[in-house]
């Protein structure tokens, strides 16, 4: 075995990925290591989060020295974060199998069908499935800025009872549209690749073209549909920039209603890191290490799925096919 | 095919399912309406304000608290940008090359997962970590290189999974011919694979380069921001970036702040939706995410 | 491939013409000071930093409105060499960090703001504030409101409080006015730039004052406590501004007499190393929440030429700049001799 220098090379350029990635997780847990031991599993399902009295002298609390008071829970940001993203994966979901059905199938009809009397006519369909491809790169502080000044006014005169338009409503709204087009473009890509025999013998049988699609087609791409929702959810949940823009930064409560305001773990990392930098015990800032770490591995788990359930998704085209 | 004609000649159930059809396209269409809307709107309310905020001033003067231009702004995106595809296009084209063409065993997979892994963490957990490790602990103070190394972490899975995927598409006839002729594995990527691959390797580049002008999370730890020009500091000197401006100017109650985020917004916009047109336009329809 | 060829060079020339010539416009002999915290001194920093550096320009002054908690954090860690902040250090980090000082530049005050379509004459008092920001007082015709109001017809809406999310100096002095009037409040919660917010139906977090004018903008029946200098913003949203109840028993609004007033019964005991509250103070005339506006510094700066650069300053802020030529635009009030004198004393230490 002879000794390749290039591949050498570029093994050892590849092998930054996980040395970055392990980097990432052995600091924030490395770092949080003191707060996960003081806060046990409270953490989790405490309601309270409280950095304490900064102003009074720090105590001990079984061995560990902290501001007096302080009390980390993070229950209310992570119903916050599931909540959000939940509700919009609810919302996205349809908004995606409307227009993704409708992109793959009726646009083409249309369009020849148009082309007929207008020759001139540019190709739509590409264009349509630009525009939503192009709603995924818009940067989640446009996003925000978007929500701020369009939807939040919109949300508290037109819909909440209280007249105050931040909270979870116009978080989830905001987070549907960010992760629609990766529902709806995961969706179009497996319409399109079902092969031409099952569509014509679903027609054939005398259906409609609607309930070719919704009967024979739609069945076939569940599960590939299932793995675009999972990734879609992932992004939501680690959304950090609109959410915090629009979420009204709701502390120690759970949401009772669309429109209570809410924290979500990522947003809630960012408002809260210079407070908790004041903390002369510096065992908030551990806390927030230790959120940021419960987030990776919620994220983690979700991409796994993501993962499991669109290769599971291959299997079954292929087998058909 | 047309609903019409369908209807003539059928029973009173035959006439539910057409009906119950046309429902179905009327709501799919609404839905089509209902993503593309937003987009719409989101485009025309930034370019609105943003157009109409537009100056000369705005890309000659340096910001004053929320007054005057963006001049540091716009630069400070731009070097951050710079600088980030620097350290993210050699490591990334490197991985990518190193999966597509000897990463087909399980040392591979595996790298495959861990970089499938950083593209899914949330841009904020990479700030956090760097804020802890460069800000702090290595104490170099909110600074070019700590913005910079973050946005890089960010955008290199991106780059690698692109490359192998471009490099894969590359037919294997050619590397053999090329190893024929007694090539080396440098020459046959450099020479042969890269070259055929490059239109999609530089599709990759900048979509990464269009995520790095948007992102706003991992830099505010990092970047912090400064009313200055960059100092030409690697370290120790803080640095503007537009995404700061949106989401800070914003919140002051003022019209002139309001306006200067819309500008930076609009300008946001303008590179990253122009970034991803023009490479759609040039490669037709092919799938990155 | 030409396109490869064409974004190749591209590129390359890009980089050299950065390396080259966009680190050009900072002048090589300039200090560059950062200063950021709290968003209401925010305003009153971009006045003083602009007339400054016309004067003197060697000498290049970021500001940044972030909040007092960033101020406090980012100066401690070096982060930047002007921490601005509403609240003086705690004695827990004086004692961890003792080169670390709390400058007072000014006096300022804090409005609690109403947004009540119709009603103008609001008072409100440290206990009903309290009971409104706990949840016990939920509806704006709350029996303990209309007490404080008699012949105002209050709606019967529920009250949606408002709060900083951020770490802020408002919020460490609104809940010092709190804690000092109201034994629940102070049994209960404490004060500081950071407070675990009882969960109340509707309160809502908003970010930096500004956050705070837009958010009450935004919320009909909001209330919310927001820093004088923007009460120019305030006012032209509409906004109403409650006369609060003092330590003396009587209802005022955040004028130049009622915050003189306090500032002057607090003048003469405050200490060398200016670490003193002034809410809640005494007079009969006084406005319950005021408080000096603090620059958070550390003694000992890494070198001579930016511990120069920041004496001379934050001197000129007490000195020449603490006049009202600057300090009328953002409503706040020269310090009191006696404190000018113990702010350059500190000022002087900065090596």
């Amino acid at each position: 075995m002879t000794i390749r220098p290039f591949r050498l090379l570029v093994l050892c350029i590849s092998l930054l990925i996980p040395a970055a990635l392990c980097a990432v997780v052995l600091f924030l847990a490395g770092y949080a290591g003191q707060a996960i031991s003081f806060n046990g599993l409270h953490f989790l399902w405490d309601e309270t989060w409280n950095l304490g009295d900064l102003y009074s002298d720090p105590v001990t609390v079984n061995g560990y020295t902290l501001p007096m008071g302080a009390e980390y829970g993070v229950l209310a940001f992570i119903v916050g974060t599931l909540s959000s993203s939940g509700l919009a994966i609810l919302i996205a979901v349809p908004l995606s199998v409307g227009a993704a059905i409708f992109l793959a199938e009726a646009v083409p009809v249309l369009e020849s069908r148009a082309r007929q009397k207008l020759s001139w006519l540019p190709p739509i369909r590409p264009v349509l499935a630009m525009l939503v491809e192009l709603v995924a790169v818009v940067p989640s502080v446009v996003f925000g800025l978007w929500g701020i000044a369009v939807l939040v006014p919109f949300i508290g005169h037109y819909i909440s009872p209280t007249g105050n338009g931040y909270g979870l409503l116009a978080t989830a709204i905001v987070l549907a549209l960010m992760i629609t087009p990766i529902i709806a473009s995961t969706l179009y890509d497996a319409l399109l690749q079902v092969p031409k025999e099952n569509r014509e013998s679903a027609f054939a049988l005398g259906s409609t073209h609607f309930e070719v699609v919704s009967k024979a087609m739609m069945p076939m791409v569940r599960s590939t549909l299932a793995g675009g929702i999972v990734l879609a959810l992932g992004r939501a949940l680690g959304e950090t920039m609109a959410v915090l823009m629009v979420s009204g930064g709701g502390l120690n409560m759970l949401p009772t209603s669309l429109f209570s305001p809410i924290s979500t773990i990522a947003s809630f990392i960012v408002s809260q890191l210079d407070s908790a930098e004041s903390d002369p015990t510096s065992m908030s800032v551990k806390a927030l290490a230790e959120i940021a770490f419960v987030l990776f591995v919620i994220t983690l788990a979700v991409n796994i799925a993501a993962k499991l359930l669109s290769s599971g998704a291959l299997n079954v085209r292929s087998r058909k096919a | 095919m047309s609903a019409v004609a369908k209807l003539e000649s059928r029973s009173a159930q035959e006439v539910r399912r057409v009906a119950l059809s046309v429902a179905g396209w009327g709501l799919c269409a609404l839905a089509l309406l209902g993503v593309i809307f937003p987009l719409l709107d989101i485009v025309g309310v930034v370019a609105g304000h943003g157009i109409a905020a537009l100056s000369f001033e705005l890309f000659t003067q340096t910001t004053t608290g929320p007054a005057n231009g963006l001049a540091n702004a716009i630069e400070g995106t731009f070097v951050i940008t710079l600088f980030a595809m620097l350290i993210a296009v050699p490591v990334g084209v490197g991985a990518g090359i190193h999966l597509s063409e000897y990463g087909k065993n399980r040392l591979g997979s595996a790298i495959r997962f861990m970089s499938d892994t950083l593209t899914g963490t949330p841009s904020i957990v990479l700030g956090y970590f760097s804020y802890i490790v460069f800000i702090t602990a290595l104490g170099w103070g909110f600074s070019l290189l700590a913005a910079a190394i973050t946005i890089a972490i960010l955008i290199i899975p991106y780059l690698a999974r692109i490359t192998e995927l471009a490099l894969q598409q590359v037919p294997n006839p050619m590397r053999e011919a090329a190893y024929a002729l007694g090539a080396t594995d440098g020459v046959v990527v450099f020479k042969v694979v890269l070259p055929a691959a490059s239109g999609a390797v530089i599709t990759g580049g900048l979509l990464g380069l269009a995520i790095s002008v948007g992102e706003t999370a991992p830099l505010i730890y990092t970047a912090g921001w400064s009313d200055q020009m960059w100092t030409g500091r690697f370290t120790q000197s803080p640095l503007a970036y537009l995404t700061y401006v949106i989401w800070t100017f914003i919140n002051q109650p003022d019209e002139h702040s309001h306006q200067l985020a819309y500008a930076a917004a609009f300008l946001v916009m303008l590179v990253v939706l122009a970034i991803n047109v023009g490479v759609r336009l040039m490669v037709k329809r092919t799938k990155f995410s | 491939m030409k396109l490869t060829k064409l974004l190749r060079n591209g590129a390359a020339a890009l980089a050299i013409a950065t390396a080259a010539g966009f680190a050009a416009p900072a002048h090589a002999a300039t200090v560059s000071l950062v200063e950021t915290g709290s968003s209401l001194l925010y305003p009153l920093f971009n006045l003083w930093v602009a007339s400054y550096t016309t004067a003197h320009t060697d000498v290049s002054i970021t500001t940044t409105s972030t909040g007092s908690g960033a101020g406090i954090a980012q100066s401690i860690q070096g982060l930047v060499q002007i921490g601005a902040s509403d609240a003086y250090l705690s004695d827990a980090i004086v004692k961890a960090h003792p080169d670390m000082m709390s400058i007072p530049l000014g006096i300022s005050s804090q409005m609690i703001n109403y947004n009540l379509p119709g009603i103008t004459n609001l008072r409100l008092s440290g206990p009903v504030l309290a009971g409104i920001y706990t949840g016990k007082i939920t509806n704006w015709n709350d029996p303990a409101i209309a007490a404080l109001n008699p012949g105002v017809t209050l709606p019967n809406h529920v009250i949606v409080p408002i709060h900083r999310i951020d770490g802020s100096g408002d919020t460490f002095i609104f809940s010092q006015y709190l804690a000092f009037s109201d034994a629940n409040w102070a049994s209960t919660e404490h004060f500081g730039t950071s407070i675990s917010w009882p969960a109340v139906t509707g309160g809502i977090g908003a970010n930096g004052n500004p956050g705070m004018v837009t958010a009450l903008k935004n919320n009909p029946y909001g209330i919310a406590y927001i820093g004088i200098s923007f009460a120019d913003q305030v006012k032209a949203a509409n906004l109403g501004e409650a006369e609060l109840l003092n330590k003396a028993g009587k209802f005022v609004l955040p004028t130049a007499k009622t915050i003189s007033a306090a500032a002057q019964s607090v003048a003469s005991t405050t200490p060398a190393d200016e670490r003193i509250s002034m809410v809640f103070a005494p007079g009969a005339d006084a406005y319950p929440i005021v408080n000096y506006e603090y620059a958070i510094v550390k003694a000992d700066q890494p070198d001579a030429a930016t511990a120069k650069a920041i004496r001379e300053f934050l001197s000129w802020c007490v000195q020449g700049g603490n006049v009202p030529t600057y300090l009328d635009k953002v409503h706040f009030m020269a310090l009191p001799d006696a404190v000018k004198t113990l702010s350059v004393a500190q000022i002087n230490k900065i090596k």
